[in-house]
């Protein structure tokens, strides 16, 4: 499999980057860490004339925590997040889920913004980002604009990014206190594995009355894209934060909020069931860590 | 038993610090100067006749040198086993899988090359396919080969004692089935290889295989020239397991492009282009019937097997003969039948791959014993004890253990895992299980038939007298048998490991038959052995008429001559040598004659002092009919226990601990030794876990690359106690027998027992995937009305 030839940009701003973008037009494709791009190069998925990397673009990298949020840049590596202070301290699932991303090699090269634009139901960072309610930050050579995460997937490699669009970061409001959050996937080996499924939930309770304020559930592998898992959701807030309502809210994302397909990983009925358990298993996390 | 020197320690492997630096060459490091690049035209159908091929595009495009297909390559059938041969390189009339070879083009870059495939055009006629073994065997199917009625490929039909008697004076009688799914070796390195001609005609190949020899003859045979004037070269290897142990028809493409075009070519495989040549493990169906006294003797094996072949023979006669003959052991049974099929179909054929054949039938077996253990109420670990085989025993198929550290082993792991401490004792959802195996030091015969050497070595000394130069065609492709032979060569010798060189695969060194049926070490180390003896009988009989004292009282070891008694007066011969050594400042001033003056001085009285070496096995086996597959001069033996915890809501299996032990005979070097049960547990666990080539409904390879292909990671991995348990083979050199194949054979049965001791279940067919695993647990519960 060799790369096919095509022309090699190196913007160093964002600005330059697109204006680049808008004079190739369809023609040319940004590369971050190449991990998804090279492969589908070399696979003859897709092709391109130019390519237009951002590699140069050093904003684009950085990871920067304020008082309220944290912003992740687009190009921020995978390894450079899980090593990052804030996203260790306050975005436990993230990390977890950056973490869970193919090898040292790939996780040392691969971003978050590649993650996100290329946009598999089975990503290892995005049901985090769904339930830190991330925002998606893009810019044109007409302005900037931010997409809550969820309504950012349109299905399987198809994003609501326009031809003209960069992608520059992400917005991660500061989870509360008394808030916890924990992601787990499952595949056929310990790790490099396309997920079958993989469940992000995040559980803010009262400590005095023990009751659920808040829940958000994500499920990779199960969908289109990955998914919010609404009813699931809903059944938890003001309910005890407990054993049987983790179990609860599992059956209920495994038999209303999922519709997976049978494919080569898995079939259908073992990724339903599957949602259940880890729904059930990511809840219990994200409690145990909300009461630290 | 006798001390040793050098066999028997941890030395650094001589290929260490080239493969540590990036220096050692492999084939795809090489090229030449004005090299082509080929590139094959391979069938998109997994069943088609071809109406008519067009290459007339292909070959005006700029930058091609030529077209080849069937017309150029010849209708010579080659294969594995000469009886069986079933191949021809291009297609000629009709295409068998995805990936059959059509045609290969030479060009002046790979890019070109590839283009010009593209613009071969060919006209199919699309055949019905059968991808199964059930579709194929229909009534009425297509058949992919004449002559091969109901696409039956090979059928065995064996028997020895009395299974019927046997059954009827067993106890219990248990029954079961089982199934893996199609392997791929996944070695790191895919093949290639650059074929060259000189201006004298003849043909150079360098190549990324296992079997120099074979590849030599086929060469030979396919392109009608003399062996002597074909010479195959293997460079360093990234590995093999039994895929590169014959020759592949890119090979043969490739010297016949180098020949047309009077050009070096280079050839490669991709990643995806491996596994639709496949050539791995095949899929095996087995039921197998085991009796058994109420006392645990085991009574008789009623074993019929099914193996999904592909679309040609390659291994697989001696595949399908494999999987019975080495069921048997290493346990004391009288009575024993197998019915061995396997059946053509429109995929990529199978072939061989570390363990051959007999793999799965272990896997099923030993489950069986536990099975037949928890039935009686005896530990599972006393039943194998009560029914081993002891040294000397013969199998009731002929075969002989001439050394057997069964018992040892099975002690060595009981010991090692505290079996006594947790079997039984674990909480639900951990267990821990074992299993034993046996396996060949190599095959008793050659594929061909023929009185051949299998193996031939020559040991020079330097006319320095400082350094052995050891040649040997023999394949190191990552095993390590390179460092296994200069360390049999320097402890022959006498001498120390770094003054010895060795050369090895290359086809001008001698005959070896290379590197499968973990025959190296036995039969090459032989050779070496013998070879090293030749030289040192020479520079000894130099020194015994030069000194006047008898042969006898003389040997060398730790570089220095050593003299039975009294030295004799050396004097003059040294003062000899260091006339010869004027100018140098290295003059031996040791109370001992050394090596170095020693072979110096039989230099000048005898020329070059060369050693000959050969090995082959003595008669090996019974007469009936398949006697030969499973005979060896020797067989390993190893026991493991398996450590495992199953998620039992996800079905996930994690391995927490695989305790090993291998009779390998004599370890040459412990660290070699330790590193191949490692690596067959991995490969084991692979196989037992999430390893499956998966196909599509047209016959494609859905999951033909490392990312969806799942080898064992090395988070996957669990700790691995490897016991090296050392016996005394007398047919191996300095008593050492295999390792590399014998230690994959406990690993998958013993991950199952475990699996059953942890949740209940027994499974029967791999791999042991979550949702698997999931799914019997389910089932399991339902039965048992546990919620
Ligand atoms: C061996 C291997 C293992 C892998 N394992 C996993 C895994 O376990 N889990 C997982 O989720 N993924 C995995 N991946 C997929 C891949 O690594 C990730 O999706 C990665 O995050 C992609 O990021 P990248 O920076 O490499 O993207 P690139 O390949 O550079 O880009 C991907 C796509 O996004 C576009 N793009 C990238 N950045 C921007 C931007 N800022 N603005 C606009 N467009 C942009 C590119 O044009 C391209 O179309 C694996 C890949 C490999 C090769």
């Amino acid at each position: 499999m060799l790369l096919p030839k095509f022309e090699f940009h190196e913007p160093g701003s964002i600005k330059e980057a697109l204006e680049l973008k808008k004079k190739w037009g369809s023609t040319a494709r940004f590369l971050a860490g190449g991990t998804d791009l090279l492969v589908h190069l070399k696979k003859k998925i897709i092709t391109t004339d130019h390519i237009i990397s951002l590699q140069r673009i050093e904003s684009l990298a950085r990871i920067t925590a304020h008082p309220d949020f944290v912003e992740i840049g687009a190009c921020a590596t995978m390894a450079a997040i899980s090593e990052t202070p804030v996203i260790q301290a306050k975005f436990s699932a993230l990390k977890s889920g950056v973490d869970n991303i193919g090898t040292h090699l790939i996780r040392n090269r691969a971003t978050l913004g590649g993650n996100v634009c290329n946009a598999s139901p089975a990503g290892d960072s995005l049901p985090a980002l769904l339930i830190y309610k991330a925002l998606v930050l893009l810019e044109s050579l007409d302005g900037k604009r931010e997409v809550p995460i969820e309504e950012f997937f349109k299905g399987p490699g198809k994003t609501d990014m326009k031809a003209d669009e960069i992608l520059t970061g992400f917005r991660l409001p500061n989870p509360p206190v008394h808030s916890g959050a924990h992601y787990i996937q499952l595949g056929k080996r310990k790790s490099s594995e396309i997920n079958v499924v993989n469940v992000a939930s995040f559980l803010e309770f009262d400590p005095k009355t023990k009751k659920i304020i808040d829940a958000r559930i994500a499920l990779g592998s199960v969908a289109a894209t990955p998914i919010r898992s609404l009813k699931a959701e809903a059944l938890l807030k003001g309910k005890i934060a407990e054993e049987t309502s983790f179990y609860e809210a599992g059956e209920k994302a495994r038999f209303e909020d999922c519709k997976p397909i049978d494919d080569f990983r898995g079939s259908a009925a073992y990724r339903r069931a599957m949602v259940g358990v880890l729904t059930k298993r990511t809840l219990t996390t994200a409690f145990k860590l909300a009461g630290r | 038993m006798k001390e040793f020197d050098i066999i028997s320690t941890r030395a650094n492997r001589i290929d260490t610090p080239d493969k540590a630096t990036g220096r050692a060459v492999f084939v795809d490091d090489i090229s030449r100067p004005g090299m082509l690049y080929g590139a094959l035209l391979q069938s998109p159908h997994a069943h088609a006749k071809i109406l008519s091929i067009d290459t007339s595009k292909a070959e005006k495009l700029k930058g091609v040198k030529a077209v080849i297909t069937s017309k150029d390559a010849g209708s010579i059938k080659y294969g594995v086993s000469p009886a069986r041969y079933d191949e021809t390189v291009f297609a000629i009339d009709k295409v068998r899988y995805v990936g059959d070879e059509i045609a290969a083009v030479a060009a002046e870059s790979l890019d070109i090359a590839l283009a010009a495939v593209d613009l071969i055009k060919v006209e199919y006629e699309i055949l019905p396919a059968v991808l199964t073994i059930e579709e194929a065997m229909k009534d009425g199917a297509p058949l992919l080969h004449e002559g091969s009625p109901k696409n039956l490929c090979a059928e065995v039909h064996q028997e020895f004692g009395n299974v019927e008697e046997g059954l009827k004076n067993s106890d219990i009688i248990i029954t079961t089935k089982m199934k893996n799914k199609r392997q791929d070796g996944a070695f790191i390195e895919m093949q290639g290889c650059i074929a060259e001609f000189d201006n004298l005609g003849v043909l150079t190949l360098t190549s990324s295989t296992q079997v120099p020899h074979y590849v030599q003859r086929t060469v030979a045979m396919v392109l009608g020239m003399d062996i002597g004037k074909v010479r195959v070269i293997k460079p360093y290897v990234g590995a093999g397991f039994g895929i590169k142990a014959s020759a592949n028809p890119m090979e043969l493409a490739c010297c016949i492009l180098a020949r047309k075009t009077k050009k070096p070519v280079k050839m490669n495989y991709t990643r995806d282009q491996v596994f639709m040549l496949a050539r791995a493990r095949h899929q095996f169906s087995h039921t197998i019937t085991t009796g058994a006294k109420k006392d645990g003797t085991l009574m008789a094996i009623k074993h019929e097997c099914w193996l999904d072949g592909g679309a040609y023979t390659s291994f697989g006669i001696a595949t399908v003969y494999y999987t019975g003959s080495l069921l048997g052991g290493p346990y004391k049974l009288d009575n024993m039948s197998y019915d061995g099929y396997r059946v053509y179909n429109n995929k990529p054929a199978c072939g061989a791959q570390r363990g051959h054949g007999a793999v799965i039938a272990r896997a099923a077996f030993e489950q069986q014993l536990d099975m037949i253990a928890e039935k009686i109420g005896m530990d599972p670990l006393e039943l194998r004890i009560k029914n081993m085989m002891e040294t000397g025993d013969t199998t009731c198929n002929d075969l002989n253990m001439s050394s057997f550290g069964m018992s040892e082993c099975i002690e060595a792991v009981r010991k090692g895992s505290g079996w006594d401490q947790k079997k039984g004792k674990m909480p639900k959802g951990k267990g821990i299980g074992m299993a034993c195996g046996f396996f060949v030091s190599g095959a008793g015969y050659p594929i061909y038939r023929s009185d051949t050497w299998h193996g031939t070595v020559i040991v020079k000394l330097t006319e320095d007298g400082g350094t052995a130069l050891v040649y040997t065609a023999s394949a190191e492709i990552g095993q390590g048998s390179d460092t296994a032979f200069a360390m049999i060569a320097a402890e022959t010798l006498g001498i120390p490991l770094e003054n010895v060189r060795l050369a090895s695969g290359d086809t001008d060194m001698g005959v070896d038959l290379g590197a499968y049926s973990s025959r190296q070490t036995l039969m090459t180390g032989h050779a070496t052995k013998d070879a090293a003896e030749h030289a040192k009988r020479q520079v000894l009989e130099v020194l015994a008429e030069q000194l006047k004292a008898p042969v006898e009282n003389m040997d060398i070891r730790n570089g220095f001559v050593e003299f039975k008694g009294a030295a004799p007066d050396f004097s003059e011969l040294r003062t000899r040598y260091i006339k010869e050594h004027r100018g140098w400042i290295d003059n031996p001033t040791s109370e001992k004659l050394s090596f170095k003056e020693a072979s110096r001085i039989a230099f000048l009285e005898r020329g070059s002092i060369v050693g000959t070496g050969k090995y082959k096995p003595h008669n090996l086996g019974g007469k009936f009919k398949g006697a030969a597959v499973g005979t060896s001069p020797a067989y390993g033996c190893s026991a493991q226990v398996a450590e495992v915890t199953v998620d039992m809501e996800t079905g996930q299996v994690t391995i927490d601990k695989i305790t090993d032990a291998h009779d390998c005979g004599k370890a040459i070097n412990l660290t070699s030794v330790e590193g191949q049960m490692q690596g067959s547990v991995s490969m084991g666990i692979g196989e037992a876990m999430h390893e499956e080539v998966i196909f599509d409904k047209q016959g494609r390879v859905l999951n033909h690359d490392l990312a969806e292909y799942k080898i064992v990671t090395s988070m996957d991995m669990p700790k691995v106690e490897a016991i090296v348990v050392e016996s005394d083979e007398p047919n191996g050199p300095y008593g050492a027998k295999e390792v590399g194949e014998g230690a994959i054979m406990p690993t998958i049965p013993a991950i199952l027992n475990a699996v059953y001791d942890a949740a209940g279940v027994r499974l029967n067919e791999l791999p042991l995937t979550p949702e698997r695993v999931y799914n019997a647990i389910q089932e399991y519960k339902e039965k048992n009305k546990i919620k």
